[in-house]
């Protein structure tokens, strides 16, 4: 292309033009120009002879362009036309009837915000100091840090609606600093709260009966709260000491449904925790009994059916 | 500008973009074959700079899309088109025209009638 005398008349050409329109700002320059010389080689290529000849002097042809372009400035008009768009829009907004409604209706929030803030501010400061632990959305009483959260959070919303209630000083720098405050509680109550609900319910149960008993929970169909052992013909056996397959005892956890067990203490006066079935009682007081079984026949060994090979003569 | 005669440029030049929309609007087109069919339908007084200047300007407006058309032989050409901006831009131009030359042939012909009185 460049040994093309066309290619290098266009381009003169076209570093003419854009020399004779130097003046105009970078931006404009190239919205005008970008295929400036895409275009003047379609001319080249469809007429005979240079470009001066069939366009004139390149001078000439950029001052016709600046007129042609400049006649009406488009990208100013654009953004004038956007801007009112957008004030236009906010006007419309701030005059309906149910943004006034709206905005009235935002003060009354406020005493509720005022008590959100205190639980947030408390929950924030929780999940500071228990790190690694799990962080409950109410504060469990009857733990030691829990209580201090109760405390706490009572403070934090006996301060945080006083504050709100007597308002700020007039001071801008005061205004400007609580604003700034609210808003980071709500932002970093905001992500306490999304890391605390990834637990499902049912892994956080497995891990306190995990805490309170040292051993997985026994499942059958459900959670395993007890277990009765029978002999071969049905009698019930008391004080079975179960173990598992690595030799640790065998536990069942019956907590988690409300029963009450007591173990019975060994001589070393260790409770004995695996000792079934556990003496167990419900809520309202009253003994777990044992429940009806089905034991299955077993096969007597004066009726046994099968010959052993042996007994042939 | 001391000139008082009015002649075709001075007139195009208010009518340029709408020409030009009409233009594409029949079907897209490269610049320089804007350029040729406006003068074919007559408008010869058209200068080339003009039209270069009015597509990319009615282009930086939003009102024509353009996409580039490969070419064996010859440069690479850049076709421009209307787009929905463009053609509402063109039908209401279209109808400002026709109540505008409207207006002025009426006054136009008055002018004649008196004169042929």
């Amino acid at each position: 292309m460049a040994t093309d005398p066309r290619a290098n008349d266009v381009a003169a050409y076209a570093t003419a033009v854009r020399t004779a329109l130097g003046d105009l700002p970078a931006d404009e320059k190239t919205a005008l120009l970008e295929d400036l010389e895409e275009h003047l080689s379609e001319i080249a290529a469809e007429s005979e002879g240079p470009l001066n000849q069939r366009l004139g002097a390149p001078e000439q042809y950029a001052a016709e362009l600046r007129t042609a372009y400049g006649a009406a400035h488009p990208r100013a008009a654009k953004r004038r036309v956007g801007l009112q768009d957008l004030r236009a829009a906010s006007v419309w907004v701030s005059r309906s009837s149910w943004y006034r409604e709206f905005r009235a209706f935002l003060p009354s929030l406020r005493p509720a915000w005022w008590v959100l803030r205190a639980y947030l501010a408390v929950l924030v400061l929780a999940s500071w100091f228990s790190r690694g632990t799990d962080l409950r959305p109410i504060p469990n009483p009857f733990s030691s840090r829990g209580l201090l959260q109760v405390i706490a959070t009572v403070v934090a919303i006996v301060v945080s609606v006083r504050l709100g209630q007597t308002g700020l000083s007039r001071d801008r720098g005061v205004r400007i600093l609580a604003r700034g405050l609210n808003g980071a509680i709500a932002l970093f109550a905001f992500f306490t709260l999304a890391s605390m609900g990834t637990y499902p319910s049912s892994m956080v149960g497995d891990a306190v009966s995990q805490q309170l008993t040292g051993a997985p929970g026994v499942y059958a169909n459900g959670p395993v709260t007890n277990i009765y052992a029978y002999s071969k013909n049905g009698t019930p056996l008391t004080d079975v000491l179960l173990y598992d397959q690595d030799g640790r005892p065998l536990t069942v956890d019956g907590s988690a449904t409300g029963l009450s067990t007591s173990y019975p203490n060994g001589a070393d006066g260790q409770p004995i925790t695996n000792a079934y079935p556990m003496i167990q009682r419900k809520p309202d007081g009253t003994p777990v009994v044992a429940p009806r079984v089905a034991i299955p026949p077993w096969p007597s060994p004066t009726a046994s059916p099968t010959v052993s090979p042996t007994a042939m003569p | 500008m001391q000139r008082v005669e009015v002649d075709n440029s001075q007139f195009l030049k208010g009518v340029l973009d709408l020409a030009v929309l009409a233009v594409l609007g029949e079907k897209d087109s490269y610049g320089y074959d804007v350029v040729r069919r406006l003068r074919e339908r007559g408008l010869d007084s058209v200068g080339d700079a003009s039209v270069y200047g009015t597509l990319r300007r009615l282009y930086q407006a939003g009102a024509l899309n353009s996409y580039v058309v490969p070419s064996d032989e010859g440069p690479h050409r850049k076709y421009y088109g209307l787009n929905d901006r463009g053609r509402k831009t063109l039908d209401q131009s279209a109808k400002a025209w026709a109540s505008l030359s409207g207006a002025l042939n009426q006054l136009l012909n008055g002018r004649s009638h008196e004169n042929g009185h």
